[in-house]
């Protein structure tokens, strides 16, 4: 009776352990997602951010603010980068 | 019997629990083995919900791997304010990322429920999402980082009401993805719980897509489409840019003067006017019709033929077929263009591409118009070697020159550089594609040296030409057809030009509808030199630099702006010409201009520091002193002072 007794708690206190142990993983599974969306949103962002500051549209303006002009080509110079063959 | 009475009592209470046990049992035995499936799938929908995982679409990437489309969950937001745990404290937090003014949260507070579409980011309702009586419902949508760039050409998904358009169309299949199934648990509150053992079916994500346009030089063409149909007051305009050897579409814009973005480059076709010329002297060499050494006589500029007067801008006397398209003479090429038979005419320009779609990765896309000889009519070959008669996209007709440029051997252009599949493989990568060989080598050569004389040869495409590198180049400006005819006084300017001469690696068509000026060496050429400048200044790489080596220099071409500064090309890194000598000396920069003395000191292996700008006033160590390798030169330098 006594060995069927623990038997039967024994079985209950795994079978509620397991239990909690799967809600706390769902729970950190669901936070883990939510931190996952949150970062892809915030790499969204300043991806878009990005884009904004390096277009055009945004650096000719300032550009032209702080009285410079963009080159014509006989003011650019190109440095040459040795191919393999001519490599020192 | 007092005696009984007892054992009776006992035995009453016996047959009591017998029954009640009796009754459980009978009970239990109801719940779990009559009704037990029907509780059991009540329980399964109380704490379960079977939910459809979206696939994420797949991303947009430009040929470098910079992001174009990306997907992004978006939310729509619904509260109740009465459901609010605590109003002083939720409210604000709801108006703040919201972005609901006082006002407007007020009159929010006075409902039983609200219901703002949004749609909002994440981030703005991350705060949100545990408050109750807030309810969020997310939906993944199409996100564009630069929500102008090249949108025509990448077009939208579909959505209920409207259809895909653009590059979404088109690779839709690969992009979409496969949606997964799962079961989700859910508690008392109704948040849910994923879990890993009740996938049913994984989603799977779509494959991502590498388009060939390089987003740098798309950002120098439609900023400088922008301003030049502001500039010149065009009613629109739209250029492509692409690369010869792959058929690769390095970028494309189209702009109208309202602002809006067509894609006109794929489904607006045009009376190409002389820059078509190229065509029929094409043919004329390809069919030995003509020696580099024959002339027509110009005739002052005026010609009737078949009825119908042809004019010269400036009257020309004899003219080789070089002259013509140097000089754009629509009386010449129309006395040129009598050699050929009509069935000759056609098929070159057949061959070219015209009058059937190019086969680029865009839906509907126009094939322009190309009549057959049988429809023509006696005026149909002067006109369609002028550029009449026949309507070409702006694709089609850098497409065609990029056959020039590619020694004579037409590919098939394409938008599409690479798919690759979630797993990071490579499931498609784009190879040119040749279509037909529609000139020889030689004859290609030969074309390519006539446009480079339009250009540098006082032709009408002078205004394009760059001092540092050749551009070779067409000009065309076509009168524009309305409802009722030609339209007085209106025109469509164009330039083909392949860049540089020699060896082509940019084939650029530019257009402009009616721009004020009119003329195509006022208003289109120029915007070519523009937009190849800032090519050359960017860092894009759709230009490969080291190519350029050996390119030779335009002669006799004014810089655009004299800044004094004469352009060289040098071999990087420097070559230390005393490198190896553990002492230097000092070499005489004073006077020289910063770039030069920088360049001198380096060449001397010294390490340099400039104040300044302009020309070199001072050096410290002083010119002639003996330092050691690597020593830092302190150089002032002033813009007042004259340069040596």
């Amino acid at each position: 009776m006594a060995l069927g007794l623990f038997f039967f708690l024994g079985v209950l206190t795994w079978v509620v352990t397991r239990q909690t142990s799967s809600v706390v993983a769902a729970t950190n599974l669901r936070e883990l997602n939510l931190e996952r969306s949150t970062l892809e949103a915030q790499k969204t962002e300043l991806l878009r951010r990005i884009r904004k500051a390096r277009s055009r549209v945004t650096l000719i303006p300032r550009a032209e603010s702080l009285g410079l002009r963009l080159a014509a080509d006989s003011e650019i110079v190109i440095l040459q980068i040795p191919s393999e063959g001519n490599e020192r | 019997m007092s005696m009984a009475r007892p054992a009776l009592r006992l035995r009453a209470v016996q047959i009591a629990f017998a029954l009640a046990i009796g009754t459980l049992i009978v009970r239990a035995a109801q719940v779990q083995l009559v009704r037990g499936a029907r509780y059991q799938a009540a329980a399964r929908e109380q704490r379960t919900e079977e939910v459809e995982l979206p696939a994420s679409r797949g991303a947009i990437y430009d040929r470098n791997g910079v992001p174009l489309a990306l997907t992004q969950e978006i939310f729509h937001i619904g509260f109740a304010p009465l459901e609010l745990r605590d109003g002083g404290r939720d409210v604000p937090v709801l108006a703040r990322s919201l972005g609901l003014s006082g006002r407007e949260m007020a009159r929010a507070l006075g409902k039983d429920y609200v219901y703002l579409h949004g749609p909002f980011t994440l981030l703005q309702v991350a705060g949100l999402r545990e408050m109750r009586g807030v309810h969020l419902t997310s939906e993944f949508t199409r996100f564009h980082p630069d929500r102008a760039f090249a949108r025509a050409v990448l077009g939208m998904p579909a959505a209920p009401g409207r259809p895909a358009s653009g590059i979404e169309r088109v690779l839709d299949t690969l992009l979409s993805g496969k949606p997964g199934r799962a079961v989700v648990l859910r508690d008392q509150f109704g948040r849910r719980y994923e879990s890993p053992s009740r996938l049913d079916l994984f989603p799977v994500p779509g494959h991502d897509a590498y388009l060939t346009l390089d987003s740098e030089l798309q950002d120098i063409v439609e900023r400088a489409l922008s301003d030049a149909v502001a500039r010149f007051e065009a009613i629109g305009g739209d250029v492509v840019v692409l690369d010869p050897k792959t058929g690769e579409l390095l970028a494309l814009a189209s702009r109208r003067a309202d602002g809006t973005t067509p894609p006109s480059v794929f489904t607006s076709a045009f009376e190409p006017g002389s820059t078509a010329k190229l065509f029929a002297a094409a043919a004329l060499l390809l069919h030995d019709r003509v020696e580099l050494t024959d002339s027509v006589w110009g005739e002052e500029g005026e010609l009737v033929l078949g009825g119908r007067t042809i004019t010269d801008e400036h009257p020309e006397g004899w003219m080789t077929l070089r002259d013509v398209l140097r000089r754009s003479s629509n009386v010449g090429m129309a006395k040129f263009v009598r050699r050929l038979d009509p069935e000759q005419q056609y098929m070159m320009l057949r061959d070219f591409g015209f009058g059937t779609p190019s086969g680029v990765e865009y839906p509907s896309e126009s094939g322009g118009l190309l009549r057959p000889p049988a429809q023509w009519s006696g005026a149909s070959a002067p006109s369609l070697a002028m550029g009449y008669e026949i309507a070409v996209t702006v694709l089609q007709l850098a497409q065609a020159y990029a056959a020039i440029a590619n020694d004579g051997l037409m590919l098939e252009p394409t938008l599409v550089s690479r798919i690759v599949a979630p797993d990071g493989r490579e499931v498609y990568r784009h190879a040119p594609e040749p279509v037909r060989r529609v000139v020889s080598a030689e004859v290609a050569r030969e074309l390519r040296a006539m446009l480079r004389d339009v250009v540098y040869d006082g032709g009408t495409g002078v205004s394009a030409a760059l001092a540092s590198y050749e551009v070779a180049g067409k000009t065309g400006t076509a009168r524009r057809f309305g409802p009722d005819g030609y339209l007085p006084g209106a025109s469509t300017a164009s330039f083909a030009s392949l860049f540089p001469a020699d060896d082509p690696q940019l084939v650029m068509v530019v257009k402009l509808d009616d721009p004020a000026g009119s003329y195509a060496q006022l208003s289109a050429a120029p915007l070519t030199r523009s937009v190849l400048e800032q090519v050359l200044a960017a860092q894009t790489s759709a230009l490969d630099r080291s190519r350029l080596e050996g390119t030779p220099s335009a002669p006799g071409v004014p810089p655009a702006i004299d800044a004094g500064v004469v352009p060289y090309v040098v071999s990087w890194p420097l070559e230390p010409r005393r490198a190896d000598s553990a002492l230097q000396t000092v070499p005489a920069v004073v006077g020289l201009a910063v770039r030069a003395a920088v360049r001198r000191l380096h060449e001397s292996g010294l390490q340099v520091l400039v104040d300044g700008w302009g020309t070199i006033t001072h050096a410290d160590p002083r010119t002639g002193s003996t330092v050691a390798a690597g020593t830092l030169v302190r150089l002032t330098a002033t813009e007042d002072a004259k340069p040596r």
